[in-house]
Protein backbone atom coordinates (compact mmCIF):
# COMPACT_ATOMS: atom_id res chain seq x y z
CA UNK A 1 0.00 0.00 0.00
CA UNK A 2 2.21 2.85 -1.06
CA UNK A 3 -0.26 4.42 -3.69
CA UNK A 4 -0.27 7.87 -5.31
CA UNK A 5 -3.38 8.39 -2.81
CA UNK A 6 -1.27 7.45 -0.06
CA UNK A 7 1.48 9.27 -0.46
CA UNK A 8 -0.73 12.29 -1.66
CA UNK A 9 -2.75 11.86 2.00
CA UNK A 10 0.50 11.60 4.16
CA UNK A 11 2.02 14.52 2.39
CA UNK A 12 -1.31 16.70 2.88
CA UNK A 13 -1.77 15.19 6.79
CA UNK A 14 1.70 16.95 7.60
CA UNK A 15 1.60 19.80 5.67
CA UNK A 16 -1.49 20.81 7.69
CA UNK A 17 0.55 19.92 10.96
CA UNK A 18 3.36 22.17 9.83
CA UNK A 19 1.08 24.85 9.06
CA UNK A 20 -0.53 24.70 11.93
CA UNK A 21 3.35 25.15 13.63
CA UNK A 22 3.91 27.91 11.55
CA UNK A 23 0.66 29.58 12.69
CA UNK A 24 1.94 28.89 16.36
CA UNK A 25 5.01 30.30 15.75
CA UNK A 26 4.05 33.45 14.26
CA UNK A 27 1.82 34.28 17.02
CA UNK A 28 4.02 33.70 19.45
CA UNK A 29 6.49 36.57 17.27
CA UNK A 30 3.90 38.66 18.62
CA UNK A 31 5.27 38.22 22.06
CA UNK A 32 8.66 40.23 20.73
CA UNK A 33 6.85 43.60 20.20
CA UNK A 34 6.21 45.71 22.39
CA UNK A 35 4.15 48.46 21.57
CA UNK A 36 4.52 51.97 22.86
CA UNK A 37 1.40 54.05 21.07
CA UNK A 38 0.47 57.59 22.10
CA UNK A 39 -2.70 59.09 22.19
CA UNK A 40 -4.28 62.96 22.35
CA UNK A 41 -7.84 63.92 22.80
CA UNK A 42 -8.83 67.14 22.75
CA UNK A 43 -12.00 68.43 24.02
CA UNK A 44 -12.75 71.29 21.29
CA UNK A 45 -16.22 72.74 22.34
CA UNK A 46 -19.27 71.88 23.82
CA UNK A 47 -21.92 71.91 21.44
CA UNK A 48 -24.67 70.92 23.37
CA UNK A 49 -25.40 70.19 27.03
CA UNK A 50 -29.16 70.10 28.31
CA UNK A 51 -30.94 67.61 30.38
CA UNK A 52 -33.49 65.28 27.62
CA UNK A 53 -37.12 65.45 28.40
CA UNK A 54 -36.59 62.27 29.80
CA UNK A 55 -34.41 63.47 32.76
CA UNK A 56 -31.29 62.15 31.23
CA UNK A 57 -28.55 64.71 30.49
CA UNK A 58 -26.99 64.38 27.08
CA UNK A 59 -23.86 66.35 26.08
CA UNK A 60 -22.47 67.13 22.51
CA UNK A 61 -19.03 67.97 21.70
CA UNK A 62 -16.53 68.32 19.53
CA UNK A 63 -13.06 66.21 19.43
CA UNK A 64 -9.84 66.18 18.35
CA UNK A 65 -8.41 62.48 18.01
CA UNK A 66 -5.23 61.94 17.17
CA UNK A 67 -3.36 59.14 18.03
CA UNK A 68 -0.52 57.02 16.94
CA UNK A 69 -1.05 53.39 16.97
CA UNK A 70 1.54 52.07 14.36
CA UNK A 71 3.74 50.40 16.75
CA UNK A 72 0.60 48.04 17.51
CA UNK A 73 1.40 46.36 14.17
CA UNK A 74 2.92 43.72 13.45
CA UNK A 75 3.52 41.35 10.32
CA UNK A 76 0.89 38.93 12.25
CA UNK A 77 -2.09 41.83 12.56
CA UNK A 78 -5.14 42.56 10.75
CA UNK A 79 -6.68 44.95 12.14
CA UNK A 80 -7.17 47.48 15.35
CA UNK A 81 -10.64 48.28 16.54
CA UNK A 82 -10.03 51.35 18.74
CA UNK A 83 -12.41 53.56 20.34
CA UNK A 84 -12.84 56.22 22.70
CA UNK A 85 -15.04 56.42 25.89
CA UNK A 86 -16.13 58.69 28.40
CA UNK A 87 -15.56 57.54 32.11
CA UNK A 88 -16.74 58.86 35.31
CA UNK A 89 -17.99 57.63 38.55
CA UNK A 90 -21.65 58.45 39.67
CA UNK A 91 -22.95 57.70 43.10
CA UNK A 92 -24.59 54.52 42.01
CA UNK A 93 -22.10 53.37 39.74
CA UNK A 94 -18.50 53.42 40.31
CA UNK A 95 -17.62 53.06 36.85
CA UNK A 96 -19.70 54.77 33.90
CA UNK A 97 -18.29 53.69 30.03
CA UNK A 98 -19.95 55.91 27.12
CA UNK A 99 -18.44 55.27 23.65
CA UNK A 100 -17.93 58.29 21.94
CA UNK A 101 -16.26 57.75 19.06
CA UNK A 102 -15.10 53.91 17.14
CA UNK A 103 -13.02 53.07 14.36
CA UNK A 104 -11.03 50.17 12.38
CA UNK A 105 -7.74 50.46 11.24
CA UNK A 106 -6.58 48.01 8.76
CA UNK A 107 -2.90 48.54 8.04
CA UNK A 108 -0.06 50.32 9.56
CA UNK A 109 0.17 52.99 7.21
CA UNK A 110 -3.20 54.35 8.64
CA UNK A 111 -2.35 53.86 12.49
CA UNK A 112 -1.33 57.66 12.53
CA UNK A 113 -3.96 59.75 12.70
CA UNK A 114 -5.71 63.27 13.84
CA UNK A 115 -9.67 63.46 13.25
CA UNK A 116 -11.86 66.13 14.19
CA UNK A 117 -15.06 64.81 15.02
CA UNK A 118 -18.18 65.63 16.80
CA UNK A 119 -19.30 62.86 19.00
CA UNK A 120 -20.06 59.89 16.99
CA UNK A 121 -22.65 58.03 19.46
CA UNK A 122 -24.60 59.94 21.74
CA UNK A 123 -23.18 60.92 25.16
CA UNK A 124 -25.74 60.49 27.63
CA UNK A 125 -25.64 59.79 31.01
CA UNK A 126 -28.79 57.32 32.94
CA UNK A 127 -29.17 60.14 35.35
CA UNK A 128 -28.63 63.57 35.50
CA UNK A 129 -24.98 63.58 36.66
CA UNK A 130 -23.03 64.98 34.34
CA UNK A 131 -23.29 68.84 35.41
CA UNK A 132 -19.69 69.84 36.55
CA UNK A 133 -18.42 65.86 36.17
CA UNK A 134 -15.07 65.09 35.57
CA UNK A 135 -14.22 62.82 33.40
CA UNK A 136 -11.79 61.00 32.04
CA UNK A 137 -11.40 60.38 27.67
CA UNK A 138 -9.84 56.89 27.23
CA UNK A 139 -8.42 55.28 24.29
CA UNK A 140 -9.22 51.54 23.91
CA UNK A 141 -7.72 49.35 21.53
CA UNK A 142 -8.18 45.83 20.62
CA UNK A 143 -5.62 44.34 18.70
CA UNK A 144 -6.92 41.20 15.78
CA UNK A 145 -3.99 39.23 14.71
CA UNK A 146 -4.32 37.04 11.66
CA UNK A 147 -3.70 34.32 13.81
CA UNK A 148 -3.29 33.70 18.05
CA UNK A 149 -5.12 35.46 20.52
CA UNK A 150 -6.69 38.96 20.81
CA UNK A 151 -5.62 41.41 22.59
CA UNK A 152 -6.93 44.30 24.32
CA UNK A 153 -5.49 47.53 25.78
CA UNK A 154 -5.94 50.95 26.80
CA UNK A 155 -4.71 54.74 27.62
CA UNK A 156 -6.16 56.51 30.10
CA UNK A 157 -6.36 60.61 29.42
CA UNK A 158 -7.59 62.35 32.63
CA UNK A 159 -8.81 65.91 33.46
CA UNK A 160 -11.78 66.94 31.86
CA UNK A 161 -14.73 68.65 33.04
CA UNK A 162 -18.12 69.24 31.94
CA UNK A 163 -19.77 72.43 32.55
CA UNK A 164 -21.56 73.24 35.98
CA UNK A 165 -24.20 75.28 33.90
CA UNK A 166 -26.51 73.22 30.96
CA UNK A 167 -26.38 75.36 27.75
CA UNK B 1 2.55 6.91 -12.67
CA UNK B 2 0.22 6.05 -9.82
CA UNK B 3 1.71 2.60 -8.76
CA UNK B 4 4.04 1.26 -6.03
CA UNK B 5 7.31 2.28 -5.55
CA UNK B 6 10.25 -0.44 -4.73
CA UNK B 7 10.89 -0.17 -0.99
CA UNK B 8 14.01 1.78 -1.66
CA UNK B 9 11.67 4.47 -3.84
CA UNK B 10 9.19 4.40 -0.74
CA UNK B 11 11.42 5.02 1.66
CA UNK B 12 13.06 8.38 -0.59
CA UNK B 13 9.59 9.15 -1.33
CA UNK B 14 8.98 9.94 2.78
CA UNK B 15 12.15 11.07 3.72
CA UNK B 16 12.09 13.54 0.58
CA UNK B 17 8.39 15.10 2.02
CA UNK B 18 10.06 15.09 5.44
CA UNK B 19 13.01 17.65 4.81
CA UNK B 20 11.19 18.94 1.84
CA UNK B 21 8.26 20.38 3.69
CA UNK B 22 10.13 21.12 7.28
CA UNK B 23 12.78 22.91 5.21
CA UNK B 24 10.23 25.10 3.50
CA UNK B 25 8.32 26.16 6.15
CA UNK B 26 11.45 27.49 7.97
CA UNK B 27 11.87 29.34 4.91
CA UNK B 28 8.68 30.55 4.94
CA UNK B 29 8.97 31.58 8.03
CA UNK B 30 12.13 33.40 7.98
CA UNK B 31 11.42 35.35 4.67
CA UNK B 32 7.91 36.43 6.03
CA UNK B 33 9.20 37.92 9.06
CA UNK B 34 12.24 39.48 7.69
CA UNK B 35 9.61 41.13 5.30
CA UNK B 36 6.77 41.41 7.67
CA UNK B 37 4.84 39.64 5.43
CA UNK B 38 2.48 37.21 6.30
CA UNK B 39 1.18 36.32 2.92
CA UNK B 40 5.17 36.04 1.87
CA UNK B 41 5.15 33.15 4.20
CA UNK B 42 1.91 31.30 2.99
CA UNK B 43 2.76 31.82 -0.61
CA UNK B 44 6.21 30.61 -0.03
CA UNK B 45 4.95 27.49 1.78
CA UNK B 46 2.10 26.77 -0.48
CA UNK B 47 4.56 26.69 -3.46
CA UNK B 48 6.86 24.39 -1.34
CA UNK B 49 3.66 21.80 -0.81
CA UNK B 50 2.78 22.15 -4.25
CA UNK B 51 6.19 21.38 -5.14
CA UNK B 52 6.77 18.62 -3.05
CA UNK B 53 3.40 17.13 -4.14
CA UNK B 54 4.91 17.05 -7.45
CA UNK B 55 7.62 15.50 -6.88
CA UNK B 56 6.81 12.48 -4.48
CA UNK B 57 3.54 11.89 -5.25
CA UNK B 58 3.37 10.42 -8.85
CA UNK B 59 5.64 7.18 -8.97
CA UNK B 60 8.53 8.86 -10.80
CA UNK B 61 11.24 6.22 -12.54
CA UNK B 62 13.99 7.74 -9.73
CA UNK B 63 11.62 5.98 -7.18
CA UNK B 64 12.35 2.56 -8.63
CA UNK B 65 15.59 1.83 -9.31
CA UNK B 66 16.18 -1.19 -6.59
CA UNK B 67 13.47 -3.60 -8.38
CA UNK B 68 12.99 -6.54 -6.14
CA UNK B 69 14.70 -9.71 -8.55
CA UNK B 70 12.73 -12.46 -7.41
CA UNK B 71 14.79 -16.37 -7.50
CA UNK B 72 13.28 -18.34 -11.01
CA UNK B 73 10.18 -20.91 -9.92
CA UNK B 74 12.59 -24.06 -11.04
CA UNK B 75 15.24 -22.80 -8.24
CA UNK B 76 12.41 -24.31 -5.96
CA UNK B 77 12.21 -27.89 -7.51
CA UNK B 78 16.13 -27.90 -7.72
CA UNK B 79 16.49 -27.09 -3.95
CA UNK B 80 13.14 -27.98 -2.15
CA UNK B 81 12.46 -27.52 1.05
CA UNK B 82 13.92 -30.02 3.91
CA UNK B 83 11.57 -32.53 5.41
CA UNK B 84 11.61 -33.83 8.71
CA UNK B 85 13.28 -37.24 9.51
CA UNK B 86 11.06 -39.62 10.98
CA UNK B 87 13.07 -42.14 13.68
Amino acid sequence: MHSFGYRANALLTFSVTILALMCAIASLSDNLNSPSPTAQVQVLNINRFQKKTDGDDEVSMSLNVSANLESLFTWNTKQVFVFVAAEYDTPKNSLNQVSLWDGIIPSKEQAKFSIHTTNKYRFIDEGSNLRGKEFNLTMHWHVMPKTGKMSADKLVMTGYRLPVAYR
Amino acid sequence: MFGQMDWQGQKLAEQLVQIMLVSFAVMALLVGYALESFQSMMLIYAGGVALTTLITAPNWPFFNRHPLNWLDQSEAVKHPKPKLLRT
